[in-house]
């Protein structure tokens, strides 16, 4: 965690090497979020496992995967929760029946 | 929310921060900009998989993944593993709904506790990570009473139950503010 000062006109200055880092240019768009957290920034990059699984894909299988991400946009915010939502595990005591016992070590 | 230094050997991922992680990814495939709740998911997740640890769903997150294109489920389904749900696990997720924890949030945290990964024989987790700020907010304004439910209720039952610990509830945001 780096730790940053806000000069007089509200400017902070992020270190070089932060920069260097993740890849920041001059002109770069960074987000500001305000948190329970704090203040956290955040920049456009792609994480390296995102990259990753992105990268392993071949140009056949990202259209496809495009195909598919089209698919999941169009739905409406309730139909993704419901998506999200299914199989919704219950408390009842009457379904402890799928409880395992800790196998022996 | 608990503060940890976050170096944990396992974890659970609760259903929105994969949720998340899966929507930055549908995102990219169709090159529209993530939202900060989608970069703050995949970075922690990324986070969390270097180096290797145990990182865990829920069942019914497993299933839910099961359903969606490989494409963008297969890899949380081959870095994850769904944990199995442990003989009392909804007796202790009950106990938490009395503390107005939602069953949702009830089941997740008792999965924290009481699920099992057969593999390695093990029961539980170190932490469980979520976007969920009340959840955790929740988890950590109760603490006291949680604890002391959950020793009273563990304390009745036979070995190796008696051994079982609680988990920590981390927020996303939390994990990243202390990188």
């Amino acid at each position: 965690m780096e730790t940053l000062i806000v000069d007089a006109e509200g400017k902070v200055t992020i270190p070089p090497e932060v920069l260097h880092k993740c890849g920041l240019r001059p002109g770069d768009t960074v987000a500001l979020i305000e948190s329970a957290e704090g203040l956290l920034v955040y920049h456009g990059g792609v994480d390296p496992q995102t990259l990753a699984w992105w990268q392993a894909l071949s140009d056949e299988d990202k259209q496809r995967a495009a195909v598919e991400a089209r698919h999941y946009e169009a739905l409406s915010d309730a139909e993704r929760d419901a998506l999200w939502n299914e199989g919704a595990e219950t408390l009842e005591a009457d379904a402890e029946d799928d409880e395992r016992e800790l196998p022996a070590s | 929310m608990t503060s940890v230094s976050f170096q944990p050997r396992s974890v659970l991922f609760d259903k929105g921060v994969i949720r998340r992680v899966y929507e930055r990814r549908v995102r990219l495939a169709l090159g529209v900009p993530p939202t900060p709740a989608h970069v703050e998911a995949a970075n922690v997740y990324a986070q969390l998989c270097t180096p290797p640890r145990r990182l865990y769903i829920t069942e019914q997150t497993a299933h839910i993944l099961d359903r969606r294109p490989p494409f963008f489920a297969a890899p949380f389904l081959t870095e994850t593993s769904p944990l199995q749900k442990g003989r009392y696990l909804r007796r202790w997720a009950r106990r938490l709904r009395e503390l107005t924890f939602a069953p949702e949030d009830a089941i997740v945290v008792a999965y924290g506790s009481f699920g099992i990964d057969e593999r390695f024989s093990s029961i539980g987790v170190e932490a469980i990570v979520t976007n969920d700020l009340k959840l955790a907010t929740h988890f950590q304004a109760h603490q006291a009473e949680i604890v002391h439910r959950f020793y009273d209720m563990t304390a009745q039952l036979p070995a190796p139950y008696t051994a079982l610990t609680l988990p920590a509830v981390v927020t996303t945001a939390s994990i990243l503010a202390q990188a």
